[in-house]
């Protein structure tokens, strides 16, 4: 199928998130569309898939003008979608999940389900996509749930497949299957349409790459092109891609944890005797696939979650299974994984946000009574020091964009005198000036001979900032290696294959 | 799931086997402590086991069964004991309920033995158990219904408390129906309007302004109970004619209604019950075969994937919701059918009872069928145990179905799971 999409524009209220946008795929083709989380990806998308409707420009088909009501049209001119948070049924089996809506059935409305196995196992065999019809979809991994998203879409008959951030959940050997996945599609006359923010997907796999930023076409690139010549087009100016850091000397110990183990909420043991330590000047980083335990792991470390067993220390103090607060007056610093939910109170000031854990604190406050003057001040002086870019501290911290809300949590946390930092994916969700802006705070910061741990399922941040890299899967330390380790090593890691790291 | 969090979910779950075996366990012991050794040993209970209309000659008439009550309670602890036992020791993947369910069983014959011996040699009562199934039949009947509506609506994602304020706006109507047009199919046909509308009041707020549905179900019980008593009080007694009610007719079918024990119970019934059994059999069938019910599941579970394939989660949700009230009205002119005529608040409850059945039934018809006849057989027992010589609070008896609900709900028999997107409210965008 060819799809070309002309002068697309997508407004909501005065901001305009697609502005006259172009964009060709043609039969066979991969298209990669790269951007930065908020380039206006994602809306793009939604048009393209009847989720949303353009204020101006059309959509061709086989140079022929299409116009989707909803997603039910789009399907039907032979557009799937395989979407970043999945949208799959967990307790349905992969069969149900892949007929859903579209049924065959026998009389009385019963769901033909031996006709629907048979095409299942057919173009799985075609697609070289294999899965149990049968399983039920919460029991598979992830890379397997994303299989069936595409054969959801490919039962369909889907000629375009839009994969949307396909690759964040998934470990780097499931992203090359996934890969050779899409060229196997393409081969077979599929139009591939690949959004992502990641370099060297985009160089791997597409033929084709489309840069947009603040909703407008900036760019097109060769596949050939260099990581930091696509950065540039994506950001709009220079990006340093490595930090600078110090030679590294680390100190004594600071943080240690030993055999630690934790229960998620329904029970289940995510953290299976974790022992770690991170001496000063160090950033540990911890490396692994979302869900491995590093939640749970990093929430027990912060006083958030009862730890079973093991202990916490904290610059020789036993911290464990004190309160939040306890953790915190010790001398943590938390930037949590979830900064909407765990960070910062959204309907509350930047200016109480960024006294949110010193609150009872001189000067902040003085015999039980606030001193909303040394408050404004603070803030005051943090949003230049850091850079948070609002019109007023009074502000709402809501109002903020998602990088100006985590500058806000890190001046809270490096503001005040700390032991340790722990970051949980820092930078998820972030343009890359702001993630160039964190890493430098959390480099700066171990420079100045302090301890971190920062988790992240992001490879290049863990291979760009961890001074050693340890690596999480499915609740124990599969191996701690250098930084200077390949990336095949730790993705074998990530995926539990401990033999490497024993030598 | 690797292999590892499969093994800790087994570890959780034969925790789970475990504490229910535990229970199973005390419930036994309890009934040979308690009821075992509380009769003296030449302590007698006799059983019936024929309608009560039954002429004795007639050829499919059953003999008294006299039991010594201790041993018979005895035995029947054992048993208990040894489910328990069983359960503990194999800690079965599948099947864990249905031996809890046996163990509730057993418990409530153990305690009618003892509650009906008779000291001396001669009875002093007898337990017709014919007649005591009947009579629960009524209670179950009405159950069956509300966890039927609770399995239609919660499945697609809304929580239905309002099947008691369901059960009184049928009952209310129905009567009236039944008084004067002396038709129960007008009847039922009413009920199932009532109940209809009182689903679709619930639906409109909570898809349309997204309201919290327990709460917009909660008022509208309180309204309703509110309403048909200050009816009550306007219409039906200053014209009693109204409120006539009857009985429904009982539709005795040829042959099967004259299997000694079990066909006065299941072939000699109101056409309610037989309505009962087709829609237990229909809605199965409807939730797990058809594309409509997969629609259901999926809206109830994931709703935003189910509108990504072009299901529309706000039609399916209405339809469900308002099927489910219709459900329940006619369960609220089927006890009326059964009580004869209608009274302000005398559901007393079985909405929720009914809602606790089909949690205890997994959101299943089935299940929701097993725990009805469990609740059921033990509501019936404490209204009527006060003919016998019981020493305990029967009170304490009516809290059994919300003592086991508890326990199922508190997670500890077996893996109870709501559907994913129950009592969520679903923004369109």
């Amino acid at each position: 199928m060819r799809l070309e999409l002309r002068g697309i524009t997508k407004r909501f209220g005065s901001f305009t998130a697609n502005d006259r946008i172009d964009l060709t795929v043609e039969p066979g083709q991969i298209h990669s569309l790269l951007g930065e989380n908020g380039a206006g990806k994602t809306t793009l998308m939604n048009v393209l898939f009847g989720l949303l409707h353009p204020d101006e420009g059309e959509i061709l088909i086989d140079g022929e003008p299409v116009r989707f009501a909803n997603s039910g049209d789009a399907v039907r001119r032979g557009i799937g979608m395989v979407h970043q948070h999945f949208m799959l049924v967990p307790v349905f089996s992969v069969t149900e999940n892949v007929v859903l809506g579209f049924e065959p059935t026998k009389s009385l409305d019963r769901v033909d389900y031996k006709r629907a196995t048979a095409d299942i196992v057919r173009l799985s065999q075609q697609f070289n996509l294999q899965v149990d019809p049968d399983a039920t979809v919460e029991n598979l991994p992830v890379g397997l749930q994303q299989r069936v998203e595409i054969l959801k879409a490919l039962s369909r008959d889907a000629e375009l497949l839009i994969l949307d951030e396909p690759t964040a959940v998934l470990t780097p050997q499931e992203t090359d299957a996934l890969m050779a996945i899409m060229r196997s599609l393409a081969a077979a006359g599929k139009s591939i349409l690949f959004i992502t923010h990641k370099l060297k997907e985009v160089r791997a796999v597409a033929d084709v790459i489309t840069v947009i930023r603040d909703g407008r076409v900036v760019g097109s690139a060769e596949p050939t092109a260099t990581e930091s010549e696509l950065a540039s087009l994506m950001v709009g100016r220079d990006v340093e891609l490595t930090v600078e850091k110090s030679a590294f000397s680390p100190g004594e110990s600071v943080f240690e944890i030993r055999d630690l183990v934790v229960r998620d909420d329904r029970g289940l043991v995510k953290v299976n005797g974790v022992s770690l330590d991170v001496r000063a000047g160090e950033i540990m980083a911890l490396a692994g696939v979302q869900g491995n335990g590093q939640t749970e792991l990093v929430e027990a470390i912060a006083g958030m979650r009862h730890v079973e067993s093991g202990t916490i220390l904290l610059n020789g103090r036993d911290v464990t299974n004190r309160t939040p607060r306890e953790v915190l007056d010790a001398g943590l610093g938390h930037i949590p994984e979830d900064r909407q939910r765990d960070g910062l109170v959204m309907s509350m000031s930047v200016a109480d946000n960024l006294v949110l854990n010193t609150p009872r604190r001189a000067p902040f406050a003085r015999r039980g009574t606030r001193n909303l003057a040394a408050v404004h001040d603070n803030a005051v002086r943090l949003a230049h020091d850091f850079d948070i870019r609002t019109t007023s501290v009074e502000e709402p911290v809501s109002s903020l964009s998602g990088g100006n809300q985590q500058k806000v949590i890190v001046a809270r946390e490096l503001s005040r005198p700390l032991e340790f930092l722990m970051a949980s994916q820092p930078t998820r969700g972030l343009d890359v000036g702001s993630i160039e802006y964190v890493h430098r705070q959390v480099v700066n910061h171990r420079n100045q001979g302090n301890a971190a741990l920062i988790v992240s399922s992001e490879l290049d941040e863990v291979l760009a900032l961890g001074d050693r890299i340890a690596v999480m899967f499915d609740g124990r330390i599969s191996g701690i290696v250098e930084p200077t380790a390949s990336r095949e090593a730790i993705g074998l890691l990530m995926a539990g294959t401990t033999g490497a790291a024993d030598e | 799931m690797s292999v590892t969090e499969q093994s800790v979910a087994s570890e959780v779950s034969n925790r789970r086997v475990r504490v229910i075996a535990l229970m199973m366990g005390v419930i036994g012991l309890f009934s040979l402590v308690v009821f075992a050794f509380g009769s003296v040993s030449s302590a007698h209970s006799s059983f019936l086991f024929n309608p009560v209309n039954l002429s004795e000659s007639a050829p499919w008439h059953v003999g008294t069964l006299t039991l010594n009550s201790r041993l018979a309670d005895v035995l029947l602890a054992l048993v208990m004991i040894a489910l328990a036992a069983e359960t503990f020791i194999r800690r079965p993947a599948r099947g864990v309920m249905w031996r809890f369910g046996g163990v509730a069983v057993l418990f409530l014959l153990a305690l009618l033995i003892w509650a009906a011996r008779s000291p001396g040699p001669s009875p002093v009562s007898f337990v017709n158990l014919t007649a005591l199934l009947i009579g629960s039949s009524e209670v179950t009947m009405v159950l069956v219904f509300g966890s039927l509506s609770g399995v239609m609506c919660e499945r697609s994602g809304v929580v239905n408390i309002a099947i008691e304020g369901q059960f009184i706006g049928g009952a209310f109507v129905g009567s009236m129906l039944a008084s004067t047009t002396h038709n129960f199919i007008y009847a039922a046909i009413g009920g199932a309007v009532v109940g209809g509308a009182i689903g679709w009041i619930l639906a409109f707020f909570a898809l349309r302004y997204l309201s919290d549905q327990i709460i917009v179900g909660v008022v509208l019980v309180t309204m309703l109970g509110s309403l048909s008593s200050y009816l009550n009080l306007q219409v039906f007694t200053p014209f009693p004619q109204y409120n006539t009610g009857t009985l429904a007719p009982n539709l005795a079918i040829p042959l099967l209604s004259k299997i000694p024990v079990v066909g006065p119970v299941l072939f000699n019934q109101s056409g309610f019950f037989y309505l009962m059994l087709i829609l237990i059999g229909v809605i199965s069938f409807a939730l797990f075969k058809t594309r409509y019910g997969l629609h259901v599941r999926a809206v109830g579970e994931h709703p935003r994937a189910a509108a990504t394939v072009g299901i529309n989660v706000v039609r399916v949700r209405y339809v469900n919701v308002v099927l489910g009230g219709a459900i329940a009205g006619v369960g609220g002119v089927a006890f009326m059918a059964s009580q004869g005529q209608f009274q302000p608040n005398y559901t007393s409850g079985l909405g929720y009872i009914a809602l606790a059945a089909m949690i205890f039934g997994r959101w299943r018809p089935s299940g929701a069928v097993v725990a009805s006849v469990i609740f059921g057989l033990s509501v019936y027992l404490s209204y009527t145990l006060t003919s016998y010589q019981v020493p305990v609070s029967l009170y304490v008896l009516q809290m059994f179905p919300y003592l086991i609900t508890i326990a199922v709900v508190a997670g500890l028999i077996g893996r109870v799971r709501a559907p994913a997107a129950d009592g969520v409210a679903y923004h369109h965008d």
